[in-house]
């Protein structure tokens, strides 16, 4: 059975928080999984990026809007063939930076039965997003995603089912009083 | 005084010019002629290389900075993918709780 423990909050944090920094200490870790993605793009290279999709082609399209409003965006993911491989201090420096008041933590996700735990953070910045992180570890798996700059989730949402992104079910969430 | 305005004016004065005067000019502005033209063919060949060799920076420059574009976009749509993969996950973990609750 899954125990889920969904923490709320919103804090209109005071501004000038700095972004993300993700840890040099992760770039070890990369050495002993089995899989890595590791993508830095800072604005410049969004700007590039952005310069290389399409006005006509709507998918490309609605990527553009969502990425005329970042500063950057980070991920780390790493995937190791045994458990064990990463401990939990190795990404403290990440929380740490997380727990300031300008991010709030919006949900959080613990299960003892497959030992996954998922966090999302926003930032906010005179009451608008200005930066979204997710923390994921499982046994085998552990993925941080730092991004910063204006972001809609619910854009994010809506690349679903395009560039091989899977459908997000968008039903709406009753009752309980969980935010996602 | 007189003597030196003699001196002048014989000095100034137009002489015929010497036998076959023209015709060894005409000789020499006959032998510079293939030298100009040769000039004017390296001078051209010179333009044509560089405008060559500009084109060629052009085209090799946007062809790296098309495949930086390119990459670019490929690694923004690979963040964007684990971005909304894990976020898809966890909203579907979230609905499985509240459905179980």
């Amino acid at each position: 059975m899954i125990k889920i423990a969904l923490i709320t909050c919103i804090v209109f944090a005071p501004l000038g928080a700095q972004e993300i920094k993700l840890p040099p200490n992760l770039d070890r870790l990369a050495a002993k999984a089995t899989e890595v993605v590791d993508v830095t793009m800072d604005a410049n290279l969004l700007q590039l990026a952005s310069r290389f999709l399409s006005d006509k082609d709507p998918d490309d399209a609605h990527v553009k809007k969502i990425v005329g409003g970042l500063k950057g965006i980070y991920v780390r993911s790493f995937e190791f063939e045994k458990p064990g491989e990463y401990q939990e201090s190795d990404i403290d420096s990440v929380r740490t930076q997380l727990h300031t008041p300008a991010w709030s933590r919006i949900v959080g996700v613990r299960s003892l039965k497959s030992g996954e735990n998922s966090e999302v953070y926003l930032k906010t910045e005179n009451g608008k997003i200005g930066g979204l992180a997710i923390l994921v570890t499982e046994p085998k798996q552990l993925t941080i995603v730092s991004i910063e700059g204006t972001i809609d989730p619910d854009q994010l949402n809506e690349l679903g089912g395009h560039f091989g992104i899977p459908k997000v079910d968008t039903r709406k969430e009753t009752g309980h009083g969980k935010d996602q | 005084m007189e003597d030196f305005e003699r001196q002048l004016k014989y000095a100034l004065a137009r002489k015929p010019e010497p036998p076959a005067f023209e015709a060894k000019a005409l000789a020499a502005i006959a032998a510079a002629k293939p030298e100009r033209r040769m000039l004017w063919r390296w001078d051209a060949l010179a333009a044509s290389v560089l405008i060559a060799a500009g084109l060629w920076a052009q085209h090799q420059h946007g062809l790296s900075e098309r495949a930086a574009g390119e990459a670019a976009k490929a690694r923004l749509e690979l963040a964007l993918k684990i971005t909304v993969t894990e976020l898809s996950k966890i909203q579907k973990t979230v609905r499985t709780s509240t459905e179980d609750e």
